[in-house]
């Protein structure tokens, strides 16, 4: 009798926190992010960004331009693993290589918005400034630890990253659209969270299946969980719609547009309006408040319309549409197991032993982070609903930041892939280094979370970059030094 | 008889490509040899940044993105007519 009682516990934990989930968080950020991703690997010529990782390309641009590649061109491992073995075979060698391994799974547009979204924007910033300045910091390291192999390299032609192609107009500026419309719906400030104007819906019964909902899918406000509200349940059939339309609409795409094609993008559009509206159900209707929110996701989809319509051509659209559907299928099933997973996990964990373990800023906390993140894998993004879940049991936020900046850098899957392009010694020493620096970010930012002065916590940043970039510029100088030296004795 | 060579990993895309291929092979009714690379060395010998790409005769004629049907099967024409 006890187990069935434990057991329905659990499952009533997995599906209420993935009801929440759907209801609350996906819609206004993660469902404009998969368009974004999906804009920015059809419509950005990977030129743009690769021309500048040639071998005679200075440093000071290479590794940047490492980063930024990271950032918008690889969002699955389908883009990742062949760029990283074009830039380590044939570009400036293993430091540009592995900056980009690095920065591309913690801070692609779709693990940053959805941090953002989920945990908070100071996170989100946070893991995006680290991961750009330990990314940059571990691929000089590497650069110099394996300095004899990557000379090897030099033989190799240039011809790939010579071709110049650069980004069309309108293009960049549905981008742009496409990214207003995220933070638009997204950003909490007053202007974009406050109601203009409420109207009401004579519609009875909201009130009653609001208090059915919260009864079917009960939750502990205290705790950090979230309850189902009616319009979240409307948003879930919603979403579900859009998965139906988009089966039939975009995976035949390359074939023809349909019909349903148009009507997944009409209903992705409804979902993001109903999404932005606040609603409050009474006994005698249903009040509707349209927030400055709905207006600037009202404006986005306008110009988005005609920009697509009007501005890129069919082949852009085509590709557009099935980059993100693309993503949308790869990712979210996963999303959907890991959420439903961590709510089943959550009931079992007592929150005791996360305050112990990683309730205090310390060099243990950070690790035990550290380590979890390298010993469990997750699929893409499912890292996010489990930091969230440790956050709400009591993880302070700094191992938390250690321990999202080390599990999506340390899957065994990329420490595979890497070890058949670069040899198991190159890998290993790189795992060991990831974990060194996002144990040392941990610490940084929770010091800054705890309540030390910015000033302090960019004085330690600046110095410990400081120190690195100054061995680095050493070990480096010593080496040219020997190397003009062997060149001199042997003339 | 045309070789054709469809590079990647074996991500959604490539696969994409190599049915899109196989039917644009089809359509025209020619002889020709459609072969998945898969192997990352053999992949990066053709100077490329992205897959899925598509070599037709050993000339890259696609790479980074998925063509759409028409094109290739101008490409394949285009192969035909210079064979």
């Amino acid at each position: 009798m006890d187990v069935l009682d434990f057991l329905s516990k659990l499952l009533y934990g997995g599906l209420g926190n993935l009801a929440a989930y759907l209801a609350a968080h996906v819609l206004l950020c993660l469902l404009p992010a998969f368009y974004i991703a999906g804009a920015m690997t059809a419509l950005i010529p990977k030129e743009t960004v690769t021309r500048f990782l040639g071998r005679n390309t200075p440093k000071w641009i290479s590794y940047p331009a490492a980063a930024l590649a990271g950032s918008v061109l690889a969002v699955c491992s389908c883009t990742i693993v062949p760029l990283f073995a074009g830039i380590y075979k044939k570009g400036a060698g293993l430091g540009p290589a592995i900056t980009f391994l690095f920065f591309a799974p913690a801070a692609n547009i779709l693990a940053l918005v959805y941090t953002g979204g989920v945990i908070g924007a100071d996170l989100a910033f946070a893991r995006l400034f680290l991961s750009l300045a330990f990314g940059i910091g571990i691929g000089m390291i590497m650069a110099l630890i394996f300095r004899k192999d990557d000379a090897a390299h030099d033989k190799a032609t240039d011809d790939m990253f010579a071709a110049k192609k650069s980004m069309r107009r309108v293009a960049l500026v549905f981008l742009l659209v496409l990214v207003a419309l995220l933070l638009s719906g997204t950003l909490k400030i007053g202007l974009l969270t406050d109601s203009y104007t409420t109207f009401t819906l004579p519609v009875s019964g909201m009130d009653r299946l609001q208090d059915f909902l919260y009864n079917l899918v009960p939750y502990d406000a205290s705790k950090g969980e979230e309850g189902v509200t009616a319009q979240g349940a409307i948003l879930i059939g919603l979403l579900v719609l859009i998965g139906l339309a988009s089966w039939k609409g975009l995976e035949k795409i390359h074939d023809k547009f349909t019909a349903w094609t148009w009507i997944a993008m009409g209903l992705v559009g409804l979902t993001l309006l109903v999404a932005s509206v606040g609603t409050s159900p009474h006994a005698g209707g249903l009040d509707i408040l349209l927030t400055g929110k709905f207006f600037g996701v009202l404006l986005g989809l306008v110009v988005l319309t005609l920009l697509a319509w009007k501005g890129l051509s069919r082949d852009e659209l085509r590709d557009w549409l099935w980059e993100s559907w693309r993503f949308i299928k790869q990712i979210f099933p996963l999303l959907v197991v890991g959420v439903f997973t961590v709510g089943v996990i959550r009931v079992v964990i007592k929150p005791e032993w996360i305050e112990t373990l990683a309730g205090q800023n310390n060099i243990l906390g950070n690790l035990a982070g550290v380590i979890f993140g390298v010993f469990m894998y997750f699929p893409t993004l499912v890292e996010v609903p489990i930091a969230q879940m440790f956050l709400s049991l009591g993880m302070h936020r700094g191992p938390l930041l250690a321990y999202l900046m080390a599990d999506p850098e340390l899957s065994l899957q990329s420490i595979l892939i890497v070890s058949t392009i670069i040899g198991k010694l190159k890998s290993w020493t790189y795992v060991a280094w990831v974990a060194l620096f996002s144990t040392l970010a941990g610490l940084i930012y929770g010091a800054w979370v705890d309540g030390a002065s910015i000033g302090l916590v960019a004085l330690y940043l600046i110095l410990f970059l400081a120190i690195l970039a100054g061995v680095l510029w050493l070990v480096n100088r010593r080496n040219q030094q020997k190397a003009a030296a062997e060149k001199a004795s042997a003339d | 008889m045309l070789t054709i060579k469809v590079l990647g990993s074996g991500c959604p895309n490539c696969k994409k490509l190599e049915a899109l291929t196989r039917q644009a092979v089809e359509g025209l009714a020619i002889e020709a040899e459609v072969i998945k690379v898969t192997d990352y060395n053999n992949i990066m010998a053709y100077n490329i940044m992205s897959t899925p790409a598509l070599v037709i005769n050993e000339k890259l004629v696609s790479y980074g993105r998925i063509p759409s049907p028409a094109e290739i099967t101008t490409f394949l024409t285009n192969a035909l007519a210079s064979e």
